[in-house]
């Protein structure tokens, strides 16, 4: 049945107006970068600053890239694989988990999962040394698993799987296959896992982008330049007091740019995961 | 076939012969490859040194993994203590030397090293322990290697200096002298400094006034250069380690405070933070026209200011030297590769190569052997209106005493300068926000 | 490690908005036939991961809570000696002073925006949809390091662009951004914004979009305004979905972190960034007062646990009297 459109429904030019801006604004940061990180630092500290970019992107660029200590392909690479595998290993052990959560019965189940809960409300930053101490025995101090291993699970994955699977696997069909024979794993792989999917996609996503952007436990674990990630390699670029803009903002713009470009191909499907989520099934 | 005895014997000696012409005429074994791992922040591992390094030998490879200052003295080092793993040099700011000089047990004594001959021919003989270069270097800033114990837990690569950078075309136009000379006649204690300051005042119009002109950057930059012209800051050596707590009654801390307040009141500071975008600008703008500076800030201000070349110039600090950062070269006592990091660590803090840094960074030496050496002395700096440079800051940090640091040291410069921040911003009274340091570092020390 | 919340410094990402089972009816949400040891099978390797890399430092803090630790001196029992030094701190009250402060200034604000859009974007009739939708979004990617050096310049005092912009409207005044204690956290609480604003809206356009139509109309029909609709039909209906992003967005804020830490590591001079956890953070890692620092964890989770509850039950007897 068609129903008319309430008149309320026109977009007036106001709303256009308020999206413009809320847009401009989400992306003047990133061209702001790319202005500094394409300028002399003398330009950017003369009053008002030049809003244009210059010519030296291409030159910051070079800079950074072979700038000493940075290595900047193998962090790429080191990020990309941390990040990676992060986002895996997260999804894998959050869905298992997550499936138990909502959909099967065990000893402790309610228990536990308020117990994980609670853990979210933990300070992370009380952990570092006892957690520094506990990957050096495990001789993982300096290598990229010191970084993905204490990655591997986490309480709000799990959190979030069990919520998704809760809302989108609807118990007549487990019943349906567990009365047609099929174990608990079976029903698990052929049955949940591709109904969640999409929404499993998501949360790896934002386990990527998190170890992506993740600054303070890598400076901490890795050592070795050849070993860095981007966040780390970043730092590399500072000069011994005070800061060089121009060379830094083209670090974290060369730093991004494998985000935005990522997110031009996934945007859409993040958008919709995000918006999935927050709607009951 | 019987072989008599002679000629076994023969046979044996012949091969033995053999043996000991093969031991002796074989090449000796190539040197081993070996990674020295370095932390350091900054520039102070200067990277065409480090090729030259590597030029020299190449067995040699240096992983340097740069930070930023205060994780990496702070966290990073104590992590790395605790758990005895870590890099085989770890730069040291002077901050910080006071904190790590209570702690010789993460560090490598390096009178107990001798040098190898790895770097005879480059300049540096073998058989040199701490000890033995010790003269090469200035007193004060050496001591901020030693520890407690008297071990020496480091080498001093660099040592800031104070000396005051102004702008000759604004003092020109406010109508003070020029020369660089006659300026520093201008302020010979700090009250001077200050007095000039109001003075420049009122030369400004009121347009400058109202854009936050003033005549020095940052006025709470003058208690640190007050605090280092002193003989004792916030401890006493009192024989024993720790030394004992003087910060509440030291007069030297007092007049510190109370003259960086009076010229806070005075208005003559434009109250911008160092290294802030608003300094940056503020360079540009003329915004102020003075800024103690050490020699290693030049560079920033080249950096930042191109377009200022040629309109500034050094003159001398109030008073006598002072002095603002400088770093030591460290072995911690948990390092893999301790001989070749010894070697490296020699050679790079040799008089030869602080000198090569100090023409490509500005970083001054703290070998001051060098001070004699017409290579510093005569060097002038074109952005800085020809002045000697190297003359004007050696001559300041020679006048610098000794100074007892104690372990506290680092926090209790954070919540003076707090302190001083407060007053300045105008939140509280100076003899409040005196109270409030008090009350701060009462929590510090004993919590 | 990357755990969202710290990598982000702020709000975790709102998790599913629908009602929370009352404690009355235990409905088991599963499927029997799927019973038996299977369940623990499957949380197992969660389990161990999570005991051994979760739970471990932190009991391990919790211990040393009881303890005078730095470790490389010595450690020295006190039992609950740091609890009461820290009740008696002047700097934990401060900190929790502005935690709270950056807290309301992120997250009220942000909400009435993200509803605002996303009342906007539920217009079928909107023009460029999806790239609106996207671009929400794009904030939320960048590393917070960056985003720190960037808005450091827009705020700064004399010549950020901020600051250019007022002088450009005719007014004399600047504002500090660094020194000022509203200013200062508006300047973080600004920043937050930025971040989540997208996401949030996504998160309450998906919930209008699931409002069903008939309700729309059947108001229209009785002769509700456009307003009068927004108000009666479209709040009510996002009950659920604002308790949720209230209270994640607390545990979140509560423990903001990066931002201030970017801005002013030491606190700046009237301790006016000092974040609960960039109090902990300080303790810990700059005074080496380890066993201090883990006291104020402990405190800090207390404080969560109870704000968070408190939000969610008032929001759940706002919701309760509030329906028809």
């Amino acid at each position: 049945m068609k129903t008319k459109t309430p008149s309320w429904r026109k977009t007036s030019p106001a709303s256009y107006f308020l999206l413009a801006s809320i847009t401009f604004l989400s992306i003047f940061p990133f061209y702001w970068m790319f202005v500094v990180s394409s300028n002399t630092n003398a330009e950017i500290s003369k009053s008002p600053p030049s809003l244009i970019p210059g010519g030296r992107f291409l030159i910051v660029a070079k800079k950074v890239m072979s700038a000493e200590g940075v290595f900047f392909n193998h962090a790429l690479l080191n990020t990309f694989i941390v990040g990676l595998s992060i986002a895996i290993a997260q999804v894998m052990f959050s869905a298992v988990a997550g499936f138990a959560f909502a959909k099967l019965d065990f000893r402790g189940r309610k228990s536990f999962i308020l117990f994980v809960v609670g853990t979210m409300m933990l300070p992370s930053q009380l952990g570092i040394i006892p957690l520094f101490m506990l990957v050096k025995n495990l001789h993982l101090i300096d290598s990229l698993l010191g970084l993905i291993v204490p990655a591997l699970v986490t309480a709000f994955g799990v959190f979030w799987m069990r919520q998704i699977i809760d809302a989108q696997v609807p118990n007549e069909l487990l019943e349906a296959a567990s009365i047609d024979g099929a174990s608990v794993p079976r029903v698990f792989f052929s049955i949940v896992l591709p109904i969640i999917r999409q929404s499993s996609f998501v949360l790896g996503l934002f386990a990527f982008l998190a170890a992506w952007n993740d600054y303070l436990w890598p400076t901490i674990i890795l050592q070795s330049p050849q070993h860095f990630t981007l966040q780390v390699a970043l730092t590399q670029l500072k000069p011994m007091y005070g800061l060089d803009y121009a060379l830094q903002m083209g670090g974290a713009f060369l730093a991004t740019a494998p985000l935005l470009i990522l997110f031009i191909f996934v945007g859409r499907r993040l958008v919709s995961g995000v918006m999935d989520g927050a709607v009951k099934g | 076939m019987r072989t008599s005895w002679k000629a076994k014997s023969s046979v044996a000696f012949a091969a033995l012969l053999a043996i000991t012409a093969g031991v002796l005429v074989a090449p000796a074994p190539a040197a081993e490859p070996v990674t020295i791992t370095i932390w350091t922040f900054g520039d102070v591992i200067q990277r065409q040194l480090v090729a030259e390094y590597k030029a020299l030998h190449p067995e040699v490879s240096l992983a340097i993994k740069k930070s930023d200052l205060d994780p990496l003295n702070g966290t990073n080092m104590v992590t790395a203590c605790t758990s005895k793993t870590g890099p085989d040099i770890v730069a040291v700011e002077v901050s910080y030397s006071g904190y790590w000089r209570s702690y010789p047990k993460c560090f490598q004594d390096l009178r107990q090293m001798k040098t190898s001959d790895a770097n005879a021919s480059a300049g540096v003989a073998a058989g040199l322990s701490a000890s033995d270069i010790k003269k090469n270097y200035l007193a004060w800033r050496w001591e901020q290697g030693v520890a407690y114990d008297d071990s020496v837990i480091g080498i001093p690569t660099d040592v800031g200096g104070l000396e005051v950078a102004y702008r000759v075309d604004l003092f020109k136009k406010a109508g003070l002298p020029t020369d660089r000379v006659a300026v520093s006649k201008l302020w010979r204690t700090w009250d001077a400094f200050i007095t000039t300051g109001q003075k420049y005042l009122t030369k400004l119009s009121p347009a400058d006034k109202k854009s936050g002109k003033a005549f020095v950057d940052n006025a709470g930059t003058i208690y640190a250069a007050m605090m280092n012209q002193g003989t004792e800051k916030y401890y006493k050596n009192d024989g024993t380690d720790a030394g004992k707590l003087i910060y509440d009654t030291n007069p030297q801390v007092k007049k510190a405070w109370d003259t960086t307040i009076k010229a806070t009141e005075a208005g003559i500071g434009s109250r911008i933070g160092q290294y802030t975008s608003d300094w940056n600008i503020g360079m540009n703008k003329g915004t102020f026209a003075t800024i103690l500076a050490p020699a290693w800030m030049m560079d920033y201000i080249k950096a930042q200011a191109p377009d200022t070349s040629g309109k500034w110039d050094i003159a001398d600090l109030p008073v006598s030297g002072g002095n603002q950062g400088g770093t030591q070269l460290t072995i911690p006592s948990y390092a893999k590769n301790k001989q070749a990091a010894y070697d490296f660590l020699t050679w790079y803090l040799a008089p030869e190569q602080e000198l090569k840094v100090f023409k490509t960074y500005g970083l001054f030496p703290a070998a001051s052997v060098l001070y004699n050496d017409p290579a510093l002395l005569d060097y002038k700096d074109p952005f800085f209106n020809n002045a000697p440079v190297g003359q004007i800051y050696a001559k300041g940090v020679l006048q610098i005493k000794p100074i007892f640091e104690g372990k506290l040291q680092r926090a209790i410069d954070q919540a003076i300068g707090a302190g001083l921040g407060r007053v300045a911003a105008k939140k509280m009274d100076s003899k409040k926000s005196w109270e409030q340091v008090l009350v701060d570092l009462k929590k510090v020390v004993n919590n | 490690m990357a755990l969202l919340k710290d990598v982000q410094g702020s709000h975790k990402p709102a998790l599913t908005p629908w009602k929370k089972k009352s404690k009355k009816e235990d409905v088991f949400p599963g499927v029997r036939s799927l019973n038996g040891r299977w369940g623990h099978l499957f949380v197992a390797p969660f389990l161990i991961m999570f005991l051994v890399f979760g739970l471990a430092p932190v009991i391990y803090s919790v211990y040393i809570s009881f303890f005078k630790w730095d470790p490389l001196g010595g450690s020295e029992f006190v039992a609950f000696r740091n609890f009461s030094l820290l009740l008696h701190d002047s700097d934990f009250w401060l900190a929790l002073r502005n935690t709270f402060s950056i807290w309301a200034l992120s997250t009220f604000p942000q909400m009435f925006m993200a509803i605002g859009f996303a009342a906007i974007l539920r217009n079928t009739r909107l023009k460029g949809k999806s790239f609106w939708r996207t671009i929400l979004l794009v904030p939320n990617i960048t590393s917070v390091i960056a985003v720190t050096i960037v808005f450091g310049q827009l705020f700064g005092r004399d010549f950020g662009i901020i600051n250019g912009i007022l002088d450009f409207m005719g007014l004399n005044r600047h504002i500090d951004f660094i020194e000022g204690i509203i200013p200062s956290h508006s300047a973080i609480a600004t920043m937050i914004t930025w971040r989540w604003l997208g996401y949030n809206t996504l998160i309450f356009l998906a919930s209008m979009l699931a409002i069903p139509n008939e309700l729309f109309e059947s108001a229209s029909v009785d002769g509700a305004t456009k307003w009068q609709q927004f108000r009666f039909v479209t709040l009510p209906q996002l009950r659920n979905t604002i308790t949720f992003v209230l209270v994640v967005g607390t545990i979140g804020g509560l423990q903001v972190f990066a931002e201030p830490q970017q801005l002013a590591a030491d606190g700046g001079s009237s301790k006016q960034f000092l974040t609960l956890t960039l109090f902990l953070y300080n303790q810990a890692f700059v005074n080496n007062k380890y066993g201090y620092a883990a006291a104020i964890g402990i405190m800090i989770t207390f404080i969560v646990i109870i704000i968070s509850a408190v939000n969610f039950f008032i929001t759940r007897k706002i919701s309760n009297d509030g329906t028809r």
